[in-house]
């Protein structure tokens, strides 16, 4: 009796729950969905909050911006055209009005709205200090916004990349991070902690982004058919690996990633430049190069690749010679005046991740030779990250990434941008440094400022504000079945608009 | 055979150990032309992501391991005997709380404890013992009490109290020499366990900092290259099982030993 009614209610339960789990999977299983690995899930996709990398990535294809950005990361019309009608007043029209997702048309209304809540303090959006020059934006007619400005900005128009959100969706306060409305190619779907679904407008295939953290793992997915594509975040080694399969392709692209190796400028003996060429001479870069990345990265000389239209064009000249980097080091002055005599010990902090231990390991080794003894303190990213913002280190490294308009440099190596103010985090404080970026934000037209910008980067490069290390190139690695995907210097995902899966099996 | 073969291993992990000191910073050179190269004649067992001989760093983390295990069992035995000898033996309310504190730490999950007190003090291996004392003296204070319980009333502690003997003297000479058998036994897990708790505060990053070598942050680094170079995880993780495996068979073995009923059932 007991039995039969035990029976009686798994059975009824499974009736009950039977056509939810099924709608269920039905809802996360299509035969046209695109699986993207990603490392971790999207944090933000409010572009007006957003500043992860993977999140303004995917924030690009949900939402449109007035500009966007060409190859040499000069700004370009994308939703709008411009003219400057005075140093402190810009005119955007608008060449098209894409349909919002929610049905509605694009005007300059939205324009208004979106960049109004950007410049709300009480928003708290973290591109706020970017746009803090706009002292006014106002709605012309239905294509036309004018933008007035507080003092001239020749780089204003690069700021307005942010996602252009419905004005009246701002209005009532919609969840955008949590039910993103914009009028990209691509549509929101469903999102939780283990997938975000977005379904693109042109043949309705769903893009799905799955967060897989191990690297081991992601292309263990790919391998067997349950990951369609990954794009960067696996070791050179395990790329070398995907080569090898005949069911996966990889593809190459140029990168502007760029890596360096900070210095503490309020240090005795770091703010001394023998001690900083040095160390850039006993460092073997290409090896490294070669080493680690199978040949896939460039050599750099300044944040901004040289393909950038206010990029720097000059030879590596910090070339690995270990006698020069020891003749170097024999000129540093102890905190007391006197003369360095033997090793010296540093310090270098860097972030927990296998990868970055890895390179710091090879660092060690190569200073060891010239007689520099490297410390290698790592911490996990919330600790490291904050002890180099508060100043607490010799040596560290890290990535600049997505980096596109030359006012990096005022926020990296002014005097007057050490943090909180700014990310000049190795505390630099040179007065020529400073007159030029000055000089560069006044300056009138494009031409005049890269060649100020060059003559910037020329000097923080002689005078090693941080050395540059290199540009790791972008990578995908897709099922062999996969096709149309394209990358981009930036890392930016727009490839998956074109991708599409193969018929011929 | 089983017991030949935890001997071996464990002279084999000593000899490894002691071997470790004549192999210098060799096994820290990298090698930017030999990342990850299988087993050879050249590399016994290989290389690592930096070109440095897997094997040579076997040997490096063996000396890690045993300098751990060792330091903890050392310190953790010194203490925890003290304690447990002096609360079982004075009694009262010194043994209450003392029986208090130790079942406060019985009650937090060891390992827990150690990776929070190596991440409040910072990475390297002194660190880690530290780390693995706090937590390791409670077994030895709670067996010390509870045989020192059994042992204050016996005939010649008794007699020696009544001539007046000095309490150290009473702990050192009439108490300590019977502790010592099941004291041993519980040393031989001390071992394996503060082997085991090495490799994972090393494989969390919470160990011996690069380029020291550990079995723990061997098989941490080989995780990643799992697919391509699995000689990186299988030799650290087969010398740590081994080890691990020889020491408890020993600790078991001496266990049965000591253990009067299973001796009298065997007779």
């Amino acid at each position: 009796m007991g039995k039969s009614r035990r029976n009686c209610v798994k059975t009824g339960a499974a009736l009950l729950f039977s056509p939810a789990l099924l709608s269920l999977n039905g809802c996360q299983n299509s035969d046209n969905a695109i699986k993207i690995g990603v490392t971790s899930r999207p944090r933000m996709l409010d572009p007006r909050k957003a500043t992860d990398a993977l999140s303004s990535r995917i924030n690009r294809l949900i939402y449109r911006s007035l500009i966007d950005f060409d190859e040499r990361f000069a700004p370009v019309a994308d939703l709008a055209t411009w003219e400057e009608i005075d140093p402190l007043h810009y005119r955007f029209t608008l060449l098209e009005q894409p349909i919002f997702h929610h049905g509605k048309k694009l005007s300059s209304e939205d324009v208004v709205a979106t960049y109004k809540s950007l410049l709300d303090k009480v928003f708290g959006s973290a591109h706020r200090g970017s746009l803090k020059g706009i002292l006014e934006v106002t709605a012309v007619d239905e294509t036309r916004i004018d933008f007035f400005l507080s003092e001239p900005d020749p780089l204003f128009v690069g700021r307005l990349v942010i996602g252009i959100l419905p004005a009246d969706l701002i209005e009532q306060n919609h969840p955008f991070p949590q039910k993103p409305v914009g009028c990209g190619a691509c549509e929101f779907v469903f999102f939780n902690e283990q997938k975000l679904i977005l379904s693109r407008q042109n043949d309705h295939t769903e893009l799905h982004f799955i967060p897989v953290k191990d690297s081991t793992v992601r292309v263990l997915k790919l391998r067997k058919g349950e990951l369609d594509l990954v794009q960067n975040d696996l070791s050179p080694e395990l790329v070398n690996y995907c080569q090898q399969q005949d069911v996966l392709r990889v593809q190459w692209h140029n990168g502007t990633n760029f890596g360096y190796v900070g210095f503490n400028f309020d240090d005795p003996y770091l703010r001394q430049l023998p001690l900083r060429e040095a160390i850039a001479h006993a460092i073997d870069r290409p090896a490294i190069i070669e080493a680690m990345f199978a040949g896939h990265a460039r050599l750099a000389q300044s944040i901004l690749t040289p393909q950038h239209w206010c990029g720097l064009h000059t030879e590596d000249r910090y070339n690995y010679d270990p006698n020069k980097a020891k003749a170097l080091l024999k000129q540093v002055q102890t905190p007391d005046g006197g003369m360095l005599e033997g090793e010296i010990e540093l310090s270098y902090k860097t972030s927990n991740d296998p990868t970055r231990i890895r390179l710091a390991t090879i660092y060690q080794d190569q200073l060891k030779e010239v007689g520099i003894h490297l410390n290698i303190q790592s911490y996990d990213w919330g600790t490291f990250y904050n002890d180099i913002k508060q100043g607490r280190f010799q040596l560290y490294s890290l990535a600049w990434v997505g980096v596109k308009s030359p006012d990096i440099f005022q926020y990296v190596f002014d005097s007057a941008a050490i943090p909180p103010k700014g990310a000049n985090r190795g505390r630099y404080r040179d007065k020529q440094t400073d007159q030029l970026i000055r000089k560069a934000a006044e300056a009138s037209s494009m031409d005049e400022q890269a060649k100020i910008y060059r003559e910037l980067q020329m000097r923080l490069y002689d005078d090693l504000a941080a050395l540059p290390l290199w540009y790791e190139d972008q990578y995908a690695v897709s099922r062999s079945d996969i096709e149309g995907y394209r990358l981009y210097p930036d890392g930016r995902l727009d490839g998956l608009l074109f991708v599409r899966r193969s018929t011929a099996v | 055979m089983l017991r030949k073969f935890s001997y071996l291993i464990i002279a084999a992990w000593v000899l490894l150990a002691l071997f470790g000191f004549a192999i210098g910073p060799s096994a820290n050179e990298v090698n930017l032309n030999a990342f990850l190269q299988a087993p050879s004649s050249q590399a016994f067992l290989g290389t690592d992501e930096l070109g440095r001989s897997v094997w040579q760093r076997l040997i490096l983390g063996a000396q890690t391991s045993f300098l751990v295990a060792a330091g903890v069992v050392f310190f953790s035995s010194i203490i925890g005997t003290a304690i447990g000898i002096y609360s079982g033996y004075t009694g009262g309310w010194v043994d209450r709380i003392v029986t208090k504190i130790i079942d406060v730490f019985l009650a937090f999950p060891g390992l827990l404890l150690a990776i929070a007190l190596a991440a409040v003090l910072g990475p390297g291996i002194e660190n880690v013992v530290l780390a693995l004392v706090v937590v390791g003296w409670v077994g030895y204070a709670r067996l010390a009490r509870a045989q020192t319980l059994s042992l204050r009333h016996r005939e010649h502690i008794m007699a020696a109290k009544v001539l007046a003997v000095p309490q150290w003297r009473i702990f050192g000479r009439h108490i300590l020499p019977l502790l010592l058998a099941p004291l041993g036994v519980e040393a031989t897990f001390g071992i394996a366990g503060a082997v085991i708790s090495e490799a994972g505060l090393s494989f969390l990053g919470l160990g011996v900092q690069p380029p020291d070598a550990s079995w723990g942050n061997m098989i941490k680094e080989g995780t990643r290259y799992l697919l391509v170079a699995p000689h990186l995880v299988l030799a650290p993780g087969l010398a740590l099982m081994l080890v691990v495996l020889a020491v408890n068979l020993i600790g078991d073995e001496w266990r049965d030993r000591l253990d009067v009923r299973q001796r009298t059932r065997g007779h």
